[in-house]
């Protein structure tokens, strides 16, 4: 499996069938035990041989960010809310795809030469924006993309600058490519792998995941949000992609179990894998659900720093996707 | 070629105002097999002639287009943006460019993060100022291969949409161009009394200069101009707006009467459905000068409405297009010597 | 020498329309350095140098003569003059300045007190003293319509730098006067039009680009600067080099002089920056648009506080564009 693949897979919450195929798919070569659990997340397990080991899953979530038909206008307009946090800011003058056939649209806006200084300033929101397909009125938008369509921004994976690539879902794709890596480990305890559901619309799917799974240790790949050009002061960058995977004291769903923390800085240090600790209390992800769900349990977090992690176009380097996968192996190894 | 696949590849070349030396190497190309002779003057606009004996006409449309330069380069690697033309802020967060420096190179149109704004900030656009251009690379590399200066163009898509239309960037006003290539063909079964040329001016967008020299070395008897006009889209006014699916031709005193009255005969004769404008003033188009060219050149102004304009999306109608090269062609044949008794009455 | 000339053209009494002076000091500076000399009917001063080569291209390199000023509109009963811009000239430059009119006359410029809580006060606002004490008095001395420009003051800042009112465009005006004076046997005919009326609107080049029909245009004139604090663009920096044109609001510089410029630079072995202004204009946008079209491209001095009373520039910067000049009349 590769990045590629698994960025221009279609997957917005609720709609992962994509996803979910594609990893099924790859993860059964990798481990016997594959399932689909009732949450629609896809579980892979490698059973221990030894008892004293403490069981371990890693998480990363498959869907992303993305749009959902809400309504057509009688001019053949699509009305359409987010899915997931997107700024609407980031929206206007895009390519999008829409549902399985993904039919194409664009997104548009009141050309400037017929905006008043108010409309300038003003931030279009998702009442004043619309997809067009090029449908003559209702009946024929209705038809090709009936309400609740779902839609993704339409960006293809790029590579580009010095080992950056520049695509649609790196958050949380790249999280799903290095737990088929991890896949690959043989660890001597109970290890899970959970390609989860509904990460971005309130970290649903992992929930069902941490109630049947209920490991002791669950660490979770995840994108995280980096801001480190523009002259951005030091203290707002939070992350700096280049400079390797990034460590999570703390976010907004879950507190870092201190031992791990400090673990997974002394596993990098010591296999040499670039690293650095996440410098803000931002975002929130699956931690959240696995440290507060039945027994609960031992979390951290592992994240790839992306930029514009809000818009249809991450930008994170490659060496830091690797770096996440490197110290995830690494870690489980060193147990 | 087909006028579709001119569209295409038009749209896809880089061409800001002042710079458009490669639209007119394609634009002569193409032209020069339909034409008697074709030349590109110093400020880049081509000149195609189509001789005949008869009164001297021009049919003019830009193929400049509105875009980004870099102003600065941060000490990060960043790039600052400046414009050239009218570019909507609004379009750039997360916009894919490609920047062509010592060597062509991708990059993201990166913004102040959410996190890092305030409330109010919050409620407001991205001003240009604030947004940059991450290269991916580090800083020492962006300023060996970046200047100054350097042009910034924005991801080009050639979006086919449903019912014949399309989504392009540059749509403004390479679609024009593509109807004077449209008519041109059409012209090589027509016959005309008229000496036509076709222009394909340059720096519109910042002020109609290319078609101010132009029309002074042309000299023409009349002129159309052909330039993009807004369609139908949410928000905006509708009196300013016009339906997606026909031509416009507008009206007022930077207008001449007559000779709109000839363009406006010319759709009835032949079935052409054409749409009303009335501009109180300056049009803002090339029609403006060209009209003030030397002792005056009667002008009239044809437009084709087009969603979204200057964004990455502008959105046409193909059949809409094709009817302007129709109409052209049928205009420059129905041009005559006559017209001149009647231009005052 | 170049500060020579630069400090007699900068003493000349010339805002827009009244720059006879600076172009009577010009000619007296070019006598017996050129082939001939003329004035326009907008008092443009074009001078030709003729070229060696016998396909000699004509290049017509233009400096504007005139510059920012202030012009009476009304005259108080107290003796104090209102006035009304001649080219952009903000209130807050002007006020605490000493001026001159055309016969030396000085006046100093004051706001009234009421403007403090202004963020902007309006020329308006403004009032000229020139020390009369009734109406009658300061008619005997001034008549509405008469000009008054900063009085000259020239200033030596550190090594290299020097402040002056008027720099814009005198300092073009000096290196257009070097150029003639230095250029020997170069390729082409040089000329060099001494243009009015630029600061309202690119006025005497345009009409003077019509006359002389050129192959090539060429302006010198001064740019923004972006090397003070919280000051960015455009990215511009004093003692750096002269900078070469990219655009600005009124001309997008015609790619092909442009890369002579840079060519010229190179074999002069000269730093050139590259300039990029949202605002602004200079005679290069009338140039270009003259009849059918004429390249253009402008070559710019570094400039602090611009249309200010101390307009600052960097003599380096002077003397490697006039290193570029003697290169580029040879190679153009």
């Amino acid at each position: 499996m590769d990045l590629k693949t698994l960025c221009e897979a279609f997957g917005p919450s609720g709609a992962e069938h994509e996803v979910r195929a594609l990893i099924k798919e790859a993860a059964i070569k990798l481990c016997d035990d594959v399932s689909i659990d009732r949450s629609g997340n896809v579980v892979a397990r490698k059973k221990g041989t030894d008892a004293r080991k403490p069981s371990v899953t890693f998480a990363a979530h498959m869907d992303e960010i993305g749009f959902i038909v809400t309504g057509h206008t009688e001019d053949g307009m699509l009305r359409f809310r987010p899915i997931g946090g997107v700024d609407p800011r980031v929206v206007v003058s895009k390519w999008v795809a829409l549902g399985k056939d993904r039919t194409k649209g664009v997104i548009g806006a009141m050309a400037i030469h017929l905006q008043t200084p108010a409309d300038r300033e003003r931030v279009l929101d998702y009442d004043n924006l619309f997809i067009d397909i090029g449908a003559k009125d209702s009946k024929e938008a209705e038809k090709l993309c009936p309400l609740g369509t779902y839609a993704v921004f339409d960006t293809p994976y790029t590579e580009f600058g010095d080992g950056f690539v520049a695509a649609r879902a790196l958050d949380d794709r790249v999280g799903c490519l290095n737990l088929l890596e991890v896949l690959k480990s043989d660890y001597a305890g109970d290890l899970c792998c959970v390609f989860v559901t509904q990460e971005e619309v309130g970290l649903r799917g992992s929930q069902g995941a941490a109630f049947h799974i209920q490991p002791d240790i669950a660490i979770i790949l995840e994108g995280t949000a980096g801001n480190d050009l523009g002259e951005t002061p030091s203290r707002f960058q939070v992350v700096r992609p280049g400079e390797g995977v990034a460590i999570s004291f703390m976010d907004h769903a879950s507190i870092a179990d201190r031992e791990l923390f400090v673990k997974m800085q002394d596993v990098a240090r010591e296999q040499g894998i670039p690293h650095q600790i996440k410098r803000a209390i931002t975002g929130g992800n699956d931690a959240g659900s696995f440290q507060q769900t039945g027994k609960g349990a031992r979390t951290c977090v592992l994240s790839v720093p992306c930029r514009y992690i809000h818009s249809g176009n991450n930008v994170a380097k490659l060496s830091d996707i690797q770096a996440q996968g490197e110290l995830a192996r690494a870690f489980l190894n060193s147990l | 070629m087909h006028t579709e696949d001119f569209l295409r590849e038009i749209t896809a070349i880089r061409g800001l105002s002042g710079d458009e030396g490669l639209v007119a190497d394609f634009v002569k190309a193409q032209f020069e097999p339909l034409c008697d002779e074709v030349r590109v003057d110093s400020m880049f606009n081509v000149i195609a002639r189509k001789k005949g004996p008869g009164p001297r006409v021009m049919f003019a449309a830009h193929m400049d287009e509105i875009g980004l330069m870099v102003v600065n380069i941060e000490e990060d690697g960043s790039l600052r943006m400046g414009q050239v033309g009218g570019v909507d802020p609004r379009i750039l967060p997360g916009q894919r460019v490609t920047v062509f420096g010592k060597k062509k190179l991708m990059g993201v149109i990166g913004a102040k993060a959410p996190h890092l704004l305030s409330d109010e900030e919050r409620k407001k656009n991205y001003l240009r100022e604030d947004l940059y251009v991450d290269l991916g690379m580090d800083a020492e590399k962006v300023k060996s291969l970046v200047s100054i200066g350097d042009q910034i163009q924005l991801e080009h898509r050639y979006t086919a949409l449903q019912n014949g239309r399309v989504s392009v960037k540059t749509a403004d006003d390479r679609a024009c161009v593509a109807i004077l290539y449209d008519a041109l063909k059409r012209l090589q079964h027509i016959h005309h009394e008229a000496d036509l040329y076709f222009v394909a001016t340059a720096q519109e967008e910042v002020g109609s200069r290319g078609a101010l020299t132009s029309a002074y070395s042309v000299e023409p008897d009349y002129a159309v101009a052909l330039d993009v006009c807004h369609a139908d889209t949410p928000g905006a006014p509708s009196t300013r707006t016009h339906k997606q699916d026909s031509l416009v031709a507008s009206m007022g005193p930077y207008i001449h009467p007559v000779l709109r009255q000839k363009l406006v005969d010319t759709a009835k004769d032949n079935n052409i459905t054409l749409q009303t404008a009335v501009v109180p003033r300056y049009t803002s188009t090339d029609a403006d000068d060209i009209g003030i060219s030397r002792a005056g050149v009667p002008t009239a102004l044809l437009e084709l409405p087009l969603k979204y304009m200057h964004t990455t999306v502008e959105q046409l109608d193909l059949n809409t297009l094709k009817e302007g090269g129709r109409l052209l062609a049928q205009f420059a044949a129905a041009v005559s010597s006559s017209w001149e008794d009647e231009l005052w009455t | 020498m170049l500060r020579d000339t630069l400090q007699i053209l900068l003493a000349a009494y010339g805002p827009s329309g009244h720059e006879s002076a600076v172009a009577d000091a010009v000619r007296e500076l070019l006598e017996g350095h050129v082939d001939s000399m003329k004035t326009d009917a907008l008092g443009n001063l074009i001078v030709e140098k003729f070229g060696t080569d016998e396909n000699a291209k004509t290049i017509m390199i233009s400096a504007h003569m005139d510059h920012i000023g202030l012009v009476v509109t009304d005259i108080e009963k107290e003796g104090f003059l209102r006035v009304n811009a001649v080219g952009g000239i903000s209130p807050l430059f002007v006020r605490g300045r000493k001026v001159v009119f055309k016969d030396g006359l000085p006046g100093v410029c004051a706001l009234e007190p009421n403007t403090k809580n202004k963020s902007t006060p309006d020329l308006s606002d403004l009032f000229v003293d020139i020390g009369a004490e009734s109406r009658e008095e300061a008619e005997k001395l001034v008549s509405i319509g008469d000009m008054a420009v900063y009085a000259p003051d020239f200033t030596a800042l550190g090594k290299h730098k020097v402040a002056s009112p008027a720099m814009d465009d005198r300092c073009a005006c000096a290196l257009l006067c070097e150029l003639l004076m230095y250029a020997e046997g170069q390729k082409h005919n040089i000329v060099g039009v001494f243009s009015t009326q630029e600061e309202v609107g690119l006025r005497g080049a345009k009409v003077a680009a019509y006359t002389v029909e050129p192959d090539i245009g060429l302006a010198l004139d001064v740019t923004a600067w972006g090397d003070t604090p919280e000051t960015k663009l455009p990215a511009v920096k004093l003692g750096q080099g002269p900078a070469v044109k990219i655009m600005d609001r009124s001309m997008i510089a015609s790619p092909a002089v442009r890369e002579k410029l840079f060519e010229a630079a190179d074999l002069a072995g000269v730093a050139v920056q590259r300039e990029v202004l949202a605002f602004g204009g200079t005679d290069g946008g009338a140039i270009q648009l003259s009849r059918g079209g004429v390249p253009t491209g402008t070559l710019s001095i570094p400039c602090r506080y611009v249309h200010s009373a101390n307009e600052v520039i960097d003599m380096r910067d002077m003397e490697g564009a006039l290193k570029v000049l003697l290169q580029f009349v040879d190679l153009a």
